[in-house]
Parts: structure tokens; C-alpha cells; sequence
């Protein structure tokens, strides 16, 4: 089976995922070399966003549907992952009453990411059955609803979940240099998926859906393999969040990180992965930047009064002004290769 | 038994009417210019501060709260318009719901910032709610005055759609916007009517909302406006008459499920709608009222 259109297509998925990947190392290790420990933790941070940021791309960049479920799927993967890993022990203590005995057994790193990423990625495939049915904003309310369907879920089965408690005890797996090697190859999985001709056939639909089907795009099954394939990403950021950070809650995977990864998205450009990327660096630069402000510093010798919810209106005003200026986000539909490899003329 | 379920209906109607008004303000915006307003939230949250303001500056006549805050409710929903919707008028449905998305941020965090997030506590809609006690069925005044105020917003929305020009323009828009605008009319007033249409029920809505609630707080209008998102599309987005049904069905849903539902499982009410919402979507993916697209006409 072929999977990309012309060797073309794959020479410019090949190095522009490359060239992604360069960036994206150097800045991890320039932060490793030279990082002190409290940055650690926040760029690891960042490329658990990158994840969760690319992972959206997946499906809402090729169908151009709008989809606020992504941080269910991720804590979703971070939650089962985060069940099988930890310790018998631990789970004695902190979950006493688990049904089905989850608090009896524990497994190794590997096999628990792979358990998580099965499960979550078979949710994902039974929720695109529903989503790929309908369009536009049907599909979004659904996703709504999966979102909202999680969340409670999470809060009200404290036995299983902890709710708005802690979920303690989870081993360290990873570190920076692990997430790193992570994001590269899903860097990679994103730029091939986008070039390959399921890509292109999606891209085609989401620009004109009668004449798309016409050509004989089986839409519904597209739009599924995407669905899913953002599903497996989600789930792979949750276990990067939950394998560093050793502690989760339900609190942070609901619609204010919907909105950060979203906004992530949208300000780069949501039909591109360089957008991807470049809209996941500046967003979380220009967030430090904004939450520095926020606590109200002393800068020469001026005392800034604290402003809570600055990053908010922030985030909301890089929302607002991409759509109204340029809905397409910064970079629209480039690709960073495009800067060295000619590609055709426009017509 | 039989008051058992007088009181449930009741209770149901009352729910119901809160969603059908505040999904009717949805429902009138996109019927006209495709928009998703996520923003809707935040105009009745404009609503019920503009209440504690006036509390605040001693008005104490609830007339005046009352007018002042739909005045507020209506001005904010215009200026809405003018100032990020306009720039995304022609745009592809999911750039609106996206800009609407950031404008809610953008407010939600204003009023964090400027006001508190914590609740403040607005005490001069207390006096909409005493109880009323028929035989053994217990309700309260709101829940009567809240459907009875529904109901007289939906009939008097029918009457100016349906016999004033502008409204009449408003539904031509709602078919073809094109066509409307050739003839003479135009745009800008057609969309500033329907966001002033949208901003006056948020007004009514805020003002239920905070008799019952007691409190402003920067999230008041999110989860309502969900909701009544939720029953927009149920409907059948654009439809009004949907709106209408999908905001009953929605409060008749709500409050079955917290009967059948025990008690226990409380917590998970609203897991356990959204998953009846999504199936009943999987059943009819355009909702159930959707405004019917005849074949050739224009996409």
C-alpha cells in the first residue's frame, strides 16, 4: 500500500520534520545544560503541551473541525497509566476502596503505557464513531460532551480517581531527555500523517466536502483514522505528565487547559505542524513572561500592582486577534522546509 | 404520587425555562450570521454585575436594578458585536466559535481581575423568591415567575418576528442573508437587532440566575450557557422553535435523571446528560428541529 502521493511529498514531510526536531532538541538541551531545576520541570511541562498541541493538530488541523476534548483524552492516558504503574503498596493507602481490584496488582513502566495507550486509543476509536457522523458544530457539542462525560467521571469516582484530591506515588519514568526523544518522533508521526495521502485527501475534505466525496475520499473513514491517531498522541501526553510529575488531579486536564493547548494551536496555525510548534513555543514564553507580571514584580524600581487573571485575558486576546486578523494563524499553511526546499509555483 | 409528579414537572418546567431563554439568545445570533456565541455567558455575567454595582451605588428600587441590568445585558451584547464579531461576519463557522471562545476568556479574566474571584454577594433579587405551598406540592415563586417570564419572552420574540419589519427582515436573513441586504436593508442593523435581542434574554436570564443564586461570580453565565448550547443543537441549531424545545427537553432531562439517578450518583448528573445529548445527536445528527435545507438551494 502506498502511503504518500510522490517521494516529493515525502522528502519535505522527512526534512521539515527534521528541521522541527533540531529545534526542538536544541532547546531542550540548552534548558538541560544550562536550566536550573525549577525550569526543568516547567519545560517538561511545555512538551507535554507540545504533545497534547500536536496531537489536536492530528485531527483539527486536517478536518478543520473544532475539537475541546483533547484534554480528557489526556488524562484519560495519564489516569490508567498512572493506575497500573504505582506501587501496591501506595495504592493501599490512597485508594482503599478500588473496585476490581486496581489496588492489588502493579505493573512495569512499559507495559502500563502500553495498557494506557490501548484502552485510551479504543476510547478514542468508539468516540470517532459518534464524531466522524456528524459536522461542524454537532461534532464540536459531541466533544463537548465527552470533555464534560470525563471530567465528572473523574471527579465523582474518587475511589478510582481521587477527584479533586492527589493521585500520589507514581514513579518517576521519565525525564527531560526522555520527552525530548518523544517529541521528536511524534513530530515525525504528525508531518508524515499530514503529507501522507490520507492527509491530503483529509485537507481536501475539510476545504470542500461535496466535491472531496465526489472524488471518492471516504470521508468518514479519514476523519476516523485521524480521530484515533490524535486519540494515541493525547493518551502518550498524559502518560509523559503523569510518568514526570509523579502526582495528578482531574482539576487541570478541564477547559482551562483546553484553552492553553487551543490557544497554542491556533496562534501558530492549526493546518500546519511548524505552526504547531511555533505557536506551543511562543505561547509558553509569553506566558512566563505575562505570569511574572501577574504576581505584581518591582521592575525599576516601579512596583506593579498583582494581577490576577492577566494570563486569561491574554490568552483570550491571542484568540481573539489571530481570528480577526489572520484566521489561519501566524504561519497558515507553510511548512518550515519550504524556507529551503522550493516547492511549486503558485497558480 | 400524583403530587410527586406535579412537583417533579414543576420543577422540570422551571429548569427548562431557564435553558430555553438563554438558548433562544443563542439560537437568534446564528440563525442570522452562523455564529456560535460562547460569549453569551459573560453578557449575563455583565448582567448580574451590573446589579451588584447599582446595589452598590444604593439604588434600591428593584425596578430600576431590574431595567439597568437588561439595559447593561444589551448594551455589552452590541458592543460584543461591534467589536469582535463584526471583523469575523463572513468567516467560516468555526473562526466564530473560536473568536467567541477567546472573547469569553478574555472577559471571564476581566472580571477576575478587576472585581474578585471569589462570589460577591447580591441580595436585591431575594425578594422574586418566597415559598408557595398548594396542598403538599411545595414550590417556589421564582420557579412560577421564571416560566411565566419565559413564556412572555418567547410570545412577544413571535409577535416581532412575525409582525414588525425589522423582524420580518430578521427571518428573510435567517434564509438568505444576500437577498435581504440586495433589497435594501441593512446588514448592520439586521445583526445588531438580533445581538440586542440576545443581550435583552441574557438580562432576563442573569436575573433569575441571581435570585436564586444570591452571588455574581466570574463563571456565573459558563455552565448555563453550556447547557443551553446543548439544547440549542439538540433543537437544532438556528431554529428557534428548537431552542425553545431543546431548553424544556434539556430541564426535563436534568431533572429526571436526579430523580431516577440515587443518590450517591448525584455528582454525575450532568455525565449522564451530556451522554444522552450525544446519542440523541448519533439519532439526528442536525438536531431534532433543523431548519429544513431543500436540495439546490444555495450552501
Amino acid at each position: 500500500m502506498k502511503i504518500f502521493q510522490s517521494s516529493k511529498s515525502f522528502h519535505q514531510a522527512f526534512w521539515g520534520a527534521t528541521l522541527l526536531s533540531f529545534i526542538i532538541a536544541l532547546i531542550g538541551l540548552l534548558v538541560i545544560f544550562f536550566g536550573e531545576r525549577y525550569h526543568l520541570r516547567l519545560v517538561y511541562a511545555a512538551y507535554v503541551n507540545l504533545l497534547v498541541v500536536l496531537g489536536l493538530q492530528v485531527f483539527m488541523g486536517n478536518t478543520n473541525i473544532t475539537n475541546l476534548s483533547h484534554s480528557a483524552f489526556m488524562g484519560l492516558g495519564a489516569y490508567i497509566a498512572a493506575i497500573c504503574v504505582t506501587p501496591v503498596q501506595i495504592k493501599k493507602l490512597s485508594l482503599p476502596d478500588a473496585p476490581w481490584g486496581l489496588n492489588t496488582f502493579e505493573l512495569d513502566a512499559l507495559s502500563s503505557a502500553l495498557i494506557s495507550l490501548t484502552l485510551t486509543g479504543f476510547l478514542a476509536f468508539l468516540t470517532g464513531l459518534v464524531i466522524v457522523r456528524l459536522s461542524g458544530i454537532g461534532a464540536t457539542i459531541v466533544t463537548i460532551a465527552i470533555l464534560v462525560i470525563v471530567h465528572s467521571i473523574f471527579m465523582h469516582r474518587t475511589d478510582i480517581f481521587k477527584g479533586k484530591q492527589a493521585f500520589f506515588g507514581i514513579p518517576q519514568v521519565f525525564d527531560l531527555t526522555s520527552i525530548i526523544i518523544i517529541s521528536i518522533a511524534v513530530i515525525f508521526i504528525a508531518r508524515f500523517f499530514r503529507e501522507s495521502k490520507w492527509g491530503i485527501q483529509l485537507r481536501a475534505s475539510s476545504d470542500d466536502e461535496k466535491s472531496a466525496d465526489a472524488m471518492g475520499v471516504n470521508i468518514f473513514k479519514l476523519r476516523l483514522l485521524a480521530w484515533t491517531l490524535g486519540g494515541l498522541i493525547l493518551a502518550l501526553s498524559g502518560i509523559c505528565y503523569a510518568y514526570y510529575l509523579g502526582t495528578i488531579s482531574a482539576r487541570p486536564f478541564y477547559f482551562s487547559h483546553v484553552f492553553l493547548t487551543l490557544a497554542m494551536l491556533i496562534l501558530g496555525g492549526m493546518r500546519s505542524i511548524t505552526g504547531a510548534v511555533i505557536g506551543t513555543i511562543l505561547i509558553t514564553f509569553g506566558l512566563e513572561g505575562v505570569r511574572f507580571m501577574e504576581t505584581g514584580p518591582v521592575i525599576l524600581g516601579l512596583k506593579f500592582p498583582e494581577m490576577l487573571g492577566l494570563s486569561g485575558i491574554a490568552l483570550g486576546a491571542v484568540i481573539v486577534i489571530i481570528m480577526v486578523v489572520r484566521n489561519g494563524g501566524l504561519v497558515g499553511n507553510f511548512e518550515i522546509e519550504q524556507v529551503f526546499i522550493k516547492t511549486r509555483k503558485k497558480i | 404520587m400524583i403530587d410527586y409528579v406535579v412537583q417533579q414537572t414543576l420543577n422540570a418546567l422551571s429548569f427548562g425555562a431557564e435553558y430555553a431563554l438563554i438558548a433562544l439568545g443563542l439560537a437568534i445570533v446564528f440563525s442570522i450570521m452562523g455564529l456560535v456565541n460562547f460569549a453569551h455567558g459573560e453578557v449575563i455575567a455583565i448582567g448580574g454585575y451590573s446589579m451588584m454595582v447599582m446595589a452598590a451605588i444604593a439604588f434600591k428600587n428593584p425596578i430600576i436594578i431590574i431595567v439597568g441590568a437588561i439595559f447593561a445585558a444589551v448594551i455589552m451584547a452590541i458592543f460584543l458585536e461591534r467589536i469582535a464579531f463584526r471583523p469575523v461576519r463572513y468567516a467560516d463557522a468555526t473562526t466564530g466559535l473560536l473568536t467567541a471562545f477567546g472573547v469569553s476568556l478574555i472577559l471571564q479574566n476581566l472580571f477576575l481581575l478587576l472585581v474578585s474571584p471569589r462570589p460577591i454577594a447580591v441580595t436585591s433579587m431575594y425578594f422574586l423568591d418566597w415559598p408557595i405551598k398548594l396542598g403538599t406540592i411545595r414550590i417556589s415563586s421564582l420557579q412560577i415567575f421564571e416560566t411565566l417570564a419565559t413564556l412572555l419572552a418567547i410570545l412577544l420574540l413571535v409577535l416581532f418576528l412575525k409582525r414588525s419589519f425589522l423582524g420580518i427582515a430578521m427571518r428573510a436573513a435567517s434564509l438568505d442573508f444576500e437577498m435581504v441586504r440586495l433589497m435594501g436593508i441593512r446588514a448592520n442593523r439586521v445583526i445588531a437587532t438580533a445581538f440586542a435581542i440576545s443581550g435583552l434574554l441574557a438580562g432576563i436570564a442573569a436575573i433569575f440566575i441571581i435570585a436564586r443564586r444570591g452571588a455574581v461570580d466570574p463563571t456565573l453565565g459558563f455552565n448555563p450557557v453550556l447547557k443551553a448550547f446543548v439544547a440549542c443543537v439538540v433543537g437544532g441549531f438556528g431554529s428557534l422553535p428548537g431552542a425553545v424545545l431543546g431548553g424544556f427537553l434539556l430541564g426535563a432531562l436534568e431533572v429526571g435523571m436526579l430523580v431516577i439517578l440515587p443518590q450517591s450518583y448525584g455528582g454525575m448528573k450532568d455525565a449522564f446528560v451530556f451522554a444522552v445529548i450525544a446519542i440523541i445527536l448519533v439519532w439526528r445528527p442536525e438536531g431534532i428541529l433543523s431548519p429544513q435545507k431543500e436540495k439546490g438551494d444555495k450552501i
